[in-house]
């Protein structure tokens, strides 16, 4: 097992070097020059030349590529000019609360989900069944941003139950139960549509597993339905359905960026937005680096993950 | 026709279909309609609620009428959102073909470049576009279309590569076809669908995707306006004036709705295992509908069968699989059911305890006992309890029949366990003991095996192991060696054999194979067409074939050690069951046919007191020694 | 008589564990060296159990796949193996699976004509003269031609794939499992109408198959492959009733029989040898109720025994 993940640490080094590659494609096609965004129209010739200079944007791309990297791989993320912060500070911190947001709505829509998809499944056309095929359409076809702004209205703003946005008080402590009346309601609607793609799924990998033939080997030894459903039949389906679980850990991740920006939380999502619109390119790049490598590492965890769970994979 | 017919029955779908055409139906006369300007401001005029004044649906913080920038915004919103879909779609299936047709290095550089793309969150790379392009609505559709090529790219690539592996496609090489003859004649044809199928489900979260990046203020800009950012600008003003948030959130909403519904209607339209109902779970019994009064037992036979009916009921149609069987096993014999696929042999077999798939499977007459009991009406938990420890099966395909992420020493143990509760340690002897038995070597080491670890000879005897875990009466083998090679089929039928005989087992067997049931039957029915047409000892049947259909099946099968040879036909094809003829089934394929054949009910009958047959012109001894 | 076709040394090697860069983590040897002549308007009968390397040979034979080493000659020519349209016009094959060989999107009509166009470039009435020849040849009912081919039985499906080879104007035939997805009843018309057809147009088969009384009915002679190579080949009326190589005998020993008793053939624990440790002896050693102490290291070499049998075994029965 060991080994196993050793091996696909290792094969991860292309795909983290083939991301850092596209990102700084990417954003090396920006019309302009970053060294008068950073310093102004205003700027005098000289001080861009030397901007330009400090910033290596004098080199061949190759190179500044390389130096990039480098310093990526020593923690230096470079310097946000808009907030005048070291790129790697900000992108933590803000990334310590998404991760707060993002894991615990992962959490939800895992558990809900399967268990949502398995009972759809199990009762096939039954009330149960209609109920949720219905929910999880309306789930998936409602925008994340609206059904966050009409939660705040209905929750925060009529009944008051929760706070409106925001991760901790303006006042008092920050405490777990803050925290988590805090959490709540963007968690939820966070979690809505992976939960209702992650139930959909379900129930058809549950769909073709039961008609699978040791289904049939198993109830025709007499194991009570009960364990047909529940150990044989989604035991088989897990195996496709945990790597749609680490998609949609990227689309959760994806969607906390506009749960952020309607809640007001402090993560790296909104950071992203506000650094795109006033032309923070560092930030950009680093923050979207950070972020996919530590993607990239989730997805590890959930192939060893597969891998405990089908023998049939080679470890 | 026939997939918008299948559309049309769906009414969700239909529904979906219907608001769809009103909203692209609007979205086209927009133009044309007598709309106030969507983008003059007018602050004087702000936050009007709806149907106040003249506008209908209110006005914004600019003053802006809100039911003309609606429709114009959501004319925006469904182009931007079709239009990426249509090049996620046209590039990503591309990619897609041309990485599953070659294969190889062409198809493992692809895939690694859109792994990769994979690798980011989605909007990751959608940010990081819209970052370099800058915010617009084009620059967000490209971002948009860009992100969503890689799901297309594997999606479809899975499909083609599917499809390029068929014989078909062999067999077009054949005929002479180029590569790019061939991709575009056999595989995209098949292909097309599934990108129908994508395109589809996708383009309702691509409409949401282009949405939100407009919300975030990244895609339209001011004062043009999409849906997304209609939503964006109104968001400030959400505890005071929520009406000009709901009114573009709402037509979002139904938007995609509508496009899902009519997405999931598509996708089930042309989805050849969903359009056959193949995609509906089995229930744990067969549904049991009889109308007519249940027979009662007419001997004390372990088992007996009487005018058991099962049929298939899907799209309207009956499928009389099993048309009225009648049959009884004694203790400790056995019993080989022979036919050909589609006479109804698994069927019948399935039936007995309750394990045909429900839907579409139904038993609509007949009884079941088994040591007295009658098993179609009883509840599930007295069927749960027989099965496995009074009655066991074997089926066909050992691979497909283990549990493939169970070890086989768990599943035995689970066998065992689910009669005779007793501690896991015990269990396990048991079940090491149960390998031996059916002779495994190195019984201790293979029970902590997986299926896939094994070889298909090895896992039929793990398959048998299980059958006798509870020290069954009567075990059901449904074509137990027709998936093995002839060397490991011999050994399987020796080792069955040899159990039958040590533990007085009743078996009854399935096969579509004479040699089988020669070697290893005290008695046979053959079936055909749902019915059993021929019913005595092996030896007799064998020797002197009373029914035509027997006699001719049997002069079909080639018999080795005779050399190279004519062999003896049957005309014409097995009838459909959802169309059975009057009379007999085999009328139509008969050499001895006539006319009183045709009518009426033909009936099993006695020709001796161990043998019957439903023929009413059999054969006789002596024509059959003439032949 | 003439050899319609002679394969000489013709191998298969699979490379397992592709990496993008870089050799492939191993090799599985799928078809050992195969020397084999066919004869003209001779049948051929493979037989062997899965995995045996039968439907390798085949494909190789017909240009579908790459031979590893080897060459095959057809009347005497050396085939170019790189381009399966010169294959096509001389040698075709017909499917096991008669469904799945028709593309389910087009119509018979289309799946007859794509060798007549693609192969002898025919003008459209040219193709639909020689589309109702080879369709009265194969028994089959011409308006079957605008139809779809899920409207077909497993039967009928497979006599238009036999139609299509035919097409071709191929004189050899490679029918590999040509009845196996077949019920017994139909195999026995579609087993006949193949003889006819040979008879009709004088062709050459190569029948494979695993049944052996199936092969033994409609063949010349029979050769009998374990994993990858052959290891007997002769008439086949002798094959099965005199069985000279041990593994001959425990395939014959095996078969279900009317009238034998049921026994077990083997005592011992028998599994194919692992093809990525292959056996340095003989493959069937380990099996081998006869094997000698220098089974185990001498792989024996296919040779005539004297009559018109060649065995590849040191202790033959």
């Amino acid at each position: 097992m060991a080994g196993y993940i050793i091996k696909r640490l290792v094969s991860a080094i292309p795909v983290l070097l083939g991301i850092s590659i596209i990102v700084f494609l990417i954003m090396a096609m920006i019309p302009g020059d970053p060294a008068t965004a950073i310093l102004g129209s205003y700027a005098t010739p000289e001080n861009v030349e030397k901007l330009n200079r400090d910033l290596g944007l004098d080199k061949p791309l190759v190179h500044r590529y390389f130096i990039w990297l480098g310093n990526m791989l020593q923690g230096d993320f470079g310097r946000s000019f808009s907030l005048n912060r070291a790129v790697i500070h900000e992108v933590m911190e803000r990334f310590n609360a998404t991760l707060i947001l993002a894991g615990t709505s992962f959490v939800i829509c895992s558990v809900l989900g399967v268990a949502a998809g398995t009972v759809s499944a199990a009762r096939q056309y039954g009330l149960a069944d209609k109920a949720i095929t219905f929910s999880v359409l309306l789930g998936i076809s409602i925008p994340s941003f609206f059904l966050g702004m009409m939660m705040i209205l209905v929750f925060a703003v009529n009944l008051r139950w929760l706070p409106v946005s925001g991760m901790w008080p303006i006042y008092g402590a920050r405490d777990l139960s803050s925290l988590i009346s805090h959490l709540t309601l963007p968690a939820l609607v966070l979690s809505v549509v992976a939960t209702g793609v992650i139930a959909r799924l379900s129930r058809s990998a549950m769909l073709e597993v039961l008609r699978q033939d040791f289904i049939r080997t198993a109830r025709a030894k007499g194991v009570h339905e009960r364990s047909v459903i529940w150990r044989h039949a989604l035991r088989a389906a897990m195996v496709s359905i945990i790597p749609v679980l680490g998609i949609q850990a990227g689309f959760v991740l994806s969607g906390a960026v506009y749960i952020e920006i309607v809640f007001q939380w402090p993560g790296v999502g909104r950071m992203l937005v506000d650094a795109i619109l006033k032309r923070d390119i560092l930030l950009v790049q680093g923050g979207v680096v950070f972020v996919a490598a530590c993607y990239v590492m989730f997805n590890i965890a959930v192939d060893v993950a597969q891998s405990l769970l089908d023998p049939r994979i080679k470890t | 026709m026939n997939f918008l017919h299948l559309l049309a029955r769906n009414r969700l779908a239909l529904a979906g279909l219907i608001v769809m055409l009103l909203i692209v139906l609007l979205a086209l006369i927009t133009p044309l309609l007598p709309l106030a300007d969507p983008d003059v401001t007018n602050t004087a005029e702000r936050f009007k609620r709806p149907f106040e004044d003249n506008a209908m649906l209110g006005t914004d913080h600019l003053g802006r009428d809100l039911l003309s920038r609606l429709l114009w915004g959501g004319r925006l919103s469904l182009a931007v959102g079709f239009a990426s879909a249509l090049i996620a779609a046209v590039i990503g299936a591309t990619i897609g073909i041309v990485a599953g047709f070659y294969g190889g290095r062409t198809d493992n550089v692809i895939m690694r470049g859109v792994d990769m793309l994979m690798a980011f969150p989605y909007i990751l790379l959608a940010l990081a576009i819209v970052a370099a392009l800058g915010p617009g609505l084009i620059n967000a559709l490209i971002a948009v279309a860009a992100v969503n090529i890689p799901f297309f790219a594997r999606n479809i690539r899975g499909v083609t590569v599917s499809i390029a592996h068929r014989e078909f496609v062999d067999a077009a090489r054949l005929s002479g076809m180029s590569d790019a003859r061939i991709i575009l004649t056999e595989v995209l044809p098949n292909v097309i669908p599934v990108i129908v199928i994508a395109m589809s489900t996708t383009v309702g979260w691509m409409i949401l995707e282009t949405a939100g990046l407009s919300f975030l203020g990244l895609g339209s800009q001011p004062p043009q306006a999409d849906l997304g950012s209609m939503l964006g600008e109104a968001r400030s003003a959400l505890i005071t004036n929520p009406h000009t948030s709901i009114v573009p959130g709402a037509m979002i909403l139904v938007i995609v709705m509508a496009i899902n519904l009519l997405g999931d209607g598509v996708r089930d339209a042309l989805d050849p295992r969903l359009r056959s109902g193949a995609l509906s779970r089995p229930m744990p019994n067969t549904l049991v509908r009889r109308k007519d009064p249940v027979p009662e037992t007419k001997t004390d036979a372990l088992l007996e069968l009487n005018g058991l009916k099962t049929q298939f009921h899907s799209n309207g149609r009956i499928h009389k699989a099993v048309g009225g069987v009648g049959l009884c096993v004694e203790a400790g014999e056995c019993v080989g059911i022979i036919g050909e696929s589609g006479s109804g042999k698994s069927v019948t077999a399935l039936s007995v305890m309750g394990l045909v798939a429900s839907p579409p499977g139904v038993i609509t007459a007949g009884a079941v006992h088994f040591a007295g009991q009658e098993l179609l009406g009883a509840p599930y938990e007295t069927l749960r309890r027989l099965r496995g420890d009074r009655v066991a099966y074997i089926f066909q395909d050992p691979q497909a029949t283990l549990h493939p992420l169970y070890t086989v020493g768990r599943q035995l143990v689970e066998a065992i366990r689910a009669h005779h509760p007793t501690s896991r340690a015990n269990a396990h002897e048991r079940a090491v003991e149960l390998l031996r038995s059916v002779r495994i070597p190195n019984a201790e080491m293979r029970i902590d095996s997986y299926p896939h670890e094994m070889s298909g000879g090895m896992r039929q005897r793990v398959g048998i192991a299980m059958a006798l875990a509870n020290d069954p009466d009567l075990i059901i083998a449904d074509e137990p060696t027709t998936a093995l090679d002839v060397t490991v089929q011999a050994q399987i039928l020796s080792l069955l054999s040899d159990l039958q005989r040590e533990r007085g087992l009743a078996i009854i067997f399935i096969t579509h194979d004479f040699g089988v049931v020669a070697q290893l039957c005290n008695r046979v029915a053959v079936m055909y067409a749902g019915r059993i047409v021929e019913e005595g000892p092996t030896d007799a049947i064998l020797n002197s074939p009373a029914h035509p259909y027997t006699a001719r099946l049997m002069a079909c099968v080639p018999e080795l050690g005779r050399g190279r040879r004519e062999l003896a036909a049957i005309p014409g094809l097995p009838p459909v069951l959802d169309m059975l003829p009057q009379g007999c089934a085999f009328a139509d394929r008969c050499h001895r046919v006539q006319d009183a054949c045709r009518t009426g009910n033909i009936s099993l009958s006695a020709i001796d007191d161990e043998r019957a047959v439903r023929c009413i012109f059999p054969e006789t001894p002596a024509m059959d020694k003439a032949q | 008589m003439t050899n319609a076709l002679k394969v000489s040394e013709l191998s298969k090697t699979f490379a397992v564990g592709k990496r993008l860069f870089g050799p492939p983590q191993a090799h599985v040897r799928a078809v050992q060296p195969v020397t084999l002549t066919v004869r003209k308007g001779e049948t051929l009968g493979i037989v062997g159990e899965s995995g045996c390397g039968k439907s390798t040979l085949a494909r190789m034979l017909v240009g579908l796949l790459e031979p590893s080493g080897g060459q095959i000659e057809i009347e005497g020519e050396p085939l170019d193996t790189a381009n399966p349209a010169t294959f096509g016009r001389k040698i075709q094959y017909v499917f096991q699976d008669p469904i799945s060989s028709l593309n389910p999107r087009k119509t018979i009509r289309q799946i007859m004509e794509a060798p007549l166009r693609h192969l002898h470039g025919m003008s459209k009435e040219r193709r639909a003269r020689r589309i109702s020849e080879i369709f009265s040849a194969v028994n089959l009912r011409e308006d079957f031609l605008d139809r779809y081919p899920h409207e077909f039985s497993g039967g009928q499906a497979q006599r238009i794939g036999i139609g299509r080879a035919l097409a071709a104007d191929a004189r050899i035939l490679i029918l590999d499992e040509p009845v196996s997805a077949l019920d017994v009843s139909v195999q026995a018309q579609v087993l006949n109408l193949l003889s006819d057809l040979k008879a009709k147009f004088d062709l050459t088969y190569l029948f494979i198959s695993h049944d052996l009384a199936v092969v033994e009915a409609v063949s010349d002679r029979v050769a009998v492959l374990y994993f990858g190579s052959v290891v007997e080949i002769g008439p086949a009326e002798q094959v099965f009733s005199k069985p000279r190589h041990p593994y001959t005998k425990l395939l014959a020993d095996s078969a279900p029989v009317v009238g034998r008793p049921l026994t077990a053939p083997e005592g011992r624990e028998t599994e194919l040898p692992d093809p990525l440790n292959p056996p340095g002896g003989c493959a069937f050693c380990a099996r081998c109720p006869r094997a000698l102490n220098e089974c185990a290291t001498e792989r024996p070499a296919l040779a005539r025994d004297g009559s018109n049998r060649m065995i590849a075994c040191l202790n033959p029965y």
